[in-house]
């Protein structure tokens, strides 16, 4: 099979959420000794854009979104030991803590969140919900992460992304991290408000904006 | 003899109550505690909230039980307490509401996903239903609400635990995003699939609630209207909430415009209204006389 025809191939398993047929995909570019980085970038990583592309359009929901998702990270699972014993690093778009504020303990939009990042090359480091603001400052510092994202549902939570960053002030360690905010009742007049680098109405957007502030 | 609330939507139109987090707030719940428990804790406040929705002219107000299934309420440690809470629930709405009136169980989603999105089955769900159906049950409210719901999967698994449990009538609104394509819950259902499935199961009332402002919400109730003859609930959100930095929380539509609407969403065809995030007895105080007016 020709690298073209393998990554419009795996690209379409991606669109289509074919698990198995994006894992068999993987091993047969391992077998035919092409370039991997080459073949995430060109058949895997299109093929989940275009996924949130026809999210945002209204053609694809939650299911779809999640289910492609899991190729992804089902089709890394062959990739990356692979790609370790080659010794080549596939570099990360960006390190990211994530979770939804102390007190709030919804969680379904920080997951789409958490998994589209990380489908789309970000390392995520997911905290759950209900997460002390403590925590995300402690696991960023601990990771050397550059972003934490951080997520609410209501009105009355929401004032936890306003703590977080005044917490980083005082720790010194506002500017250190990239900090969005996301959440139903947030916008982006309130992360220019509170100081947030950023905020992303839903999960691709996200996607994104995060890879705007990283450069890329 | 007085009439049932299924007799009442079939004679006139019924007007639900509005919004109860921003009420339990204003009266000093703290963030992130489980609301249910106050029904227990503090009853005194969660009464005095019905007893304004009742004196602002609703004809039923909604138990606070939205997160009362043992699966939400486990996300708070207390799902032990799920009969307790529930039951409270329906107890304490009981003793507010005044003659002719009605309350209505309200069950909300779990918050969870089943698989194979989440790890959840649908025995599962249904286990958690049941146990809050029997509570609202036997704290003898007059019907059950499943509401907001993004999962029809989820809403059918409400539906069948209420109805092993329950001998009540029992209804259901799910939560619709617009798409340029129609009206669609989180999980991709239509509101066509929606209605058409709830039709089939023997739904006495459906209908649509919270995310869609006034305006959205009219047009979705024409969309429905073209669906099913059935009654229809609709309860629309004042907008999206924003919050200042002051943490002032307001909604994106205000009052005038939110009731701007409310004809249309009744002449569009709802038989039953309310409101849902963003609305407090105030808005259902003019509700109440758009009602009266249009009939």
């Amino acid at each position: 099979m020709k690298k073209e025809e393998l990554f419009a191939r795996i690209e379409k398993a991606i669109i289509e959420g074919r698990k198995s047929e994006a894992e068999d995909l993987a091993r047969e570019a391992v077998k035919a000794k092409i370039d991997l980085t080459e073949v995430i970038e060109k058949g895997y990583v299109p093929g989940i854009q275009k996924v949130g592309d026809l999210w945002e359009k209204g053609d694809y929901f939650l299911p779809e979104l999640i289910t492609s998702a899991e190729c992804m990270k089902a089709a890394m699972a062959v990739l990356q030991p692979e790609l370790d014993k080659a010794n080549i690093k596939t570099k990360t778009k960006g390190k990211v803590v994530i979770g939804t504020v102390e007190g709030d303990i919804h969680d379904i939009g920080k997951n789409l969140v958490a998994s589209m990042l990380s489908a789309n090359g970000f390392d995520v480091v997911d905290l759950g919900a209900d997460v002390k603001l403590e925590k995300f400052i402690e696991k960023a510092e601990e990771t050397k992460a550059d972003f934490i994202c951080l997520s609410a549902l209501l009105t009355t939570t929401m004032l936890g992304q306003k703590k977080a960053i005044e917490l980083l002030r005082q720790k010194n360690l506002y500017g250190k991290f990239k900090v969005l905010v996301g959440g139903a009742p947030a916008n982006q007049k309130w992360a220019e408000e509170i100081g947030a680098d950023g905020y992303a109405e839903n999960a691709m957007l996200a996607v994104k904006l995060a890879k705007r502030l990283m450069g890329a | 003899m007085s009439l049932t609330i299924l007799e009442l939507i079939r004679k006139r139109r019924v007007l639900l109550d509005g919004g109860f987090g921003t009420e339990l707030i204003q009266r000093g719940f703290p963030q992130g505690a489980c609301p249910e428990t106050w029904n227990v804790e503090r009853p005194e406040v969660v009464k005095e909230i019905h007893k304004s929705y009742f004196d602002a002219g609703s004809d039923a107000v909604l138990t606070n039980s939205f997160g009362g299934s043992t699966i939400k309420l486990a996300s708070h440690g207390q799902d032990k307490r799920c009969y307790e809470l529930n039951k409270a629930a329906a107890t304490i709405a009981n003793e507010v509401k005044p003659k002719g009136g009605f309350v209505g169980g309200s069950i909300g989603p779990t918050g969870k996903f089943l698989q194979p999105q989440g790890e959840f089955t649908e025995p599962m769900f249904e286990a958690a239903f049941a146990e809050q159906a029997r509570g609202l049950a036997d704290g003898k409210v007059d019907f059950l609400l499943i509401e907001t719901q993004y999962d029809l999967r989820e809403a059918l698994c409400a539906l069948r635990a209420a109805r092993k449990v329950a001998a009540l009538p029992v209804f259901v609104t799910m939560t619709y995003n617009r798409v340029p394509r129609g009206f669609f819950t989180l999980m991709g259902n239509s509101a066509s699939q929606c209605l058409q499935e709830l039709e089939k199961e023997g739904v006495p009332a459906v209908g649509a609630n919270c995310t869609l402002d006034s305006s959205d919400m009219a047009d979705l109730v024409k969309a429905m209207r073209e669906i099913t003859r059935l009654p229809l609930i609709a309860q629309a959100n004042a907008g999206k909430p924003s919050l200042s930095s002051e943490g002032e929380v307001s909604y994106s539509q205000g009052l005038e415009s939110y009731l701007q609407h409310i004809p249309k969403i009744i002449a569009n065809g709802a038989n039953v209204v309310g409101g849902c995030c963003g609305t407090n007895p105030d808005y259902i105080r003019r509700m109440a006389f758009i009602v009266k007016k249009e009939g």
